[in-house]
């Protein structure tokens, strides 16, 4: 022990030094994702009380009205202020694909482990039937249960966590397989260490990098998802109001004001971009797995169609 | 090889079994009475005689026990019989067999487009890692893929037919018809493809027989579509058919905003307007599509790659 401390602190440098290369390379997608994604969270965090208007105040005089100072980005086809309805409807889009996001992550993670860890037929079982749930397009599971069940907010979120789990599980399988091959972990178990230790001191800290980064991955899909649906009328349904929604209603006014189109899509996409950039950024800044069967099929996180 | 071809075929069999017997449920599941939900599509408004709901329970067989109707169901399925759709009165199948066809194509188009394009920005990229060239390429897919449909396809309709007046907003008539929706439904396949050849690529450059292949004096050119291209091909290739079988039917948001009668349509109009027949059968056959298209490709792949079928634990 003694002999092997003073070579701690190099090492500890060459980390730290291989860290900053990775904040000079590919990481700064991450660093203006986490900017724009947090501006936009406290943004809708604050709404109630930073919103100009409130959404749903009509003012038909003034319809469809352009940039002001009255109105930042003007009026829709009723006269409700543009800035606040998507300062609302962001709150609606980003929740809902919070909730799906995490409820998707949770059953993923907890097949995927348990697939790992009892192996054999059960292993076998799940993992065929998230190759197959994988190419089932997401909007088709949603189609269904909305088909059955009818529209709501129940039905969105329990459709786009129908499908929305396989990644985490494909994934969290991958990781267990491997972190528990791994010789700190062995080491751990001749040591004598609980299972809990070794699940919270080595597992989880291995995991947790690339779960997170799919889940950000993801969540950029589900909120354009979710916003497609209400964009068909399936979604979120009136008096309340998403970006895709808003999106549906300006539809017909689109030649007059294409600010109503543009907007809300433009916040879809502003959010989804800066998921998307944290997701990479922290998925390209963690050390390259073995390839090979990572192969097989592209990475979990370069398939979804929600078109 | 052959273990692995009908272990997948297994699986194939029992998903497609499971995907049948949820879509013959639907009716049931939906809360409605089947045959209420048929008289009234065709008396609309009028109260229901109970005599005649009897008569046509009975004539439709819903009055025997639920797998005998299974599988009554499923045998007119498997010969492509699906009944006539509440709303047109249209059999199912012609209806079914028109919109794959469209869907086909537009899917087709998009993909190919994609694939295309995808194969030079992605060796770009791959070519000289983490430089400018990458960096951009990594960008414009990253925003690529958080790109809406249904805020992009009302922008190009806006530019490109209302302003500019080139091409027709919707419908489905001539080539010129598909270019907008392929364009749309190309772009989030485009940053997939591009993002896979560029990975795939990055691992091909560093192998031996690359450097050997510079060092015989082969150009650039030569190296890359002879050698680094043809194996960094196939994760691509992979993709490829799992983003067709996923866009043949789930791309239902680009269908409705351009008037495309594909499946994804036929399916959406379906459920807005609880035309059952249509949902089973749409819901069917997409995801049918979808499970053979990937049980095809891990064959293939398989077939291709021993690697996978040898050294795959999930195998």
């Amino acid at each position: 022990m003694a002999l092997s401390s003073p070579a701690l602190p190099r090492q500890h440098a060459g980390r730290l030094v291989q860290g900053l290369r990775f904040a000079r390379g590919r990481h700064w997608t991450l660093r203006i994702g986490a900017v724009v994604f947090a501006a936009v969270l406290v943004t809708l965090l604050l709404t109630p009380w930073i919103a100009p208007y409130d959404p749903a105040a009509q003012d038909l005089n003034n319809r469809l009205a352009s940039f002001s100072s009255a109105h930042w980005l003007g009026t829709d086809q009723l006269g409700r202020d543009l800035l606040s309805r998507l300062m609302y409807g962001g709150r609606f889009s980003v929740s809902i694909a919070a909730v799906t996001l995490l409820a998707s992550a949770v059953i993923g993670t907890l097949i995927g482990a348990v697939s790992a860890r009892r192996g054999g037929l059960l292993d076998e079982i799940l993992m065929r039937t998230v190759d197959l749930l994988i190419a089932v397009p997401d909007v088709i599971v949603a189609l269904l249960l909305i088909a059955v069940f009818g529209t709501g907010y129940g039905t969105l979120i329990a459709a786009l966590t129908a499908v929305g789990w396989t990644p985490f599980a494909r994934l969290m399988r991958g990781l267990t397989l491997e972190i528990n091959a791994k010789g700190y972990i062995e080491a751990a178990e001749t040591l004598g260490c609980s299972k809990s230790f070794i699940i919270f001191r080595h597992v989880v800290p291995n995991a947790l990098r690339p779960m997170l980064a799919v889940g950000f991955l993801r969540f950029g899909h589900k909120l354009i998802t979710v916003g497609g649906l209400s964009f068909l009328g399936l979604g979120v349904q009136p008096p309340d109001s998403d970006w895709g929604a808003m999106l549906l209603d300006a539809q017909p006014y689109m030649e007059r004001m294409p600010m109503l189109v543009v907007l809300p899509g433009a916040a879809i996409f502003l959010t989804a971009l800066s998921v998307t950039m944290i997701g990479q950024g922290a998925d390209s800044a963690r050390p390259r797995r073995r390839t090979g069967s990572s192969q097989k099929t592209a990475p979990p996180t370069t398939r979804g169609t929600t078109s | 090889m052959v273990r692995f071809a009908l272990r997948r075929l297994l699986v194939l069999v029992v998903a497609l079994f499971t995907v049948s017997v949820v879509t013959f449920l639907v009716p049931y599941a939906s809360g409605g009475d089947p045959v209420r939900t048929i008289l009234r599509s065709r008396v609309a408004g009028q109260a229901l005689d109970p005599s005649a709901v009897e008569a046509l329970r009975h004539d439709l067989g819903l009055d025997q026990p639920l797998i005998l109707q299974y599988l009554d169901w499923l045998g007119r399925a498997l010969h492509g019989d699906f009944g006539l759709s509440f709303t047109s009165r249209t059999p199912v199948d012609q209806l079914l067999g028109s919109a794959l066809g469209v869907s086909f194509t537009l899917t087709a188009v998009a993909l190919g487009a994609a694939f295309v394009a995808a194969l030079p920005l992605g060796t770009l990229a791959a070519l000289r890692p983490g430089k400018r060239a990458d960096t951009a390429v990594t960008f414009l897919t990253q925003s690529f893929v958080a790109v809406p449909e249904y805020w992009l396809a009302p922008i190009l309709v806006l530019v490109f037919s209302q302003h500019l007046g080139w091409l027709p907003s919707a419908g489905w008539r001539t080539p010129q018809y598909l270019v907008l929706p392929a364009l749309t439904l190309a772009l989030r396949p485009l940053a997939y493809f591009t993002q896979v050849t560029r990975a795939a690529m990055v691992d091909v450059l560093k192998a031996p027989y690359i450097t050997a292949a510079r060092a015989r004096g082969l150009s650039q050119p030569q190296t890359l579509l002879r050698h680094a291209l043809r194996n960094g091909l196939l994760p691509v290739m992979t993709l490829f058919s799992l983003w067709f079988a996923g866009l043949l039917g789930g791309s239902v948001v680009v269908e409705v905003i351009f008037a495309v009668p594909g499946m994804g349509q036929l399916v959406y109009r379906a459920v807005v307007n609880h035309d059952i027949p249509i949902i089973q059968a749409g819901i069917l056959s997409i995801v049918a599509l979808a499970v053979l298209v990937t049980t095809v490709t891990d064959v293939l792949y398989a077939l291709i790659n021993p690697a996978v079928r040898l050294h795959d634990g999930s195998v």
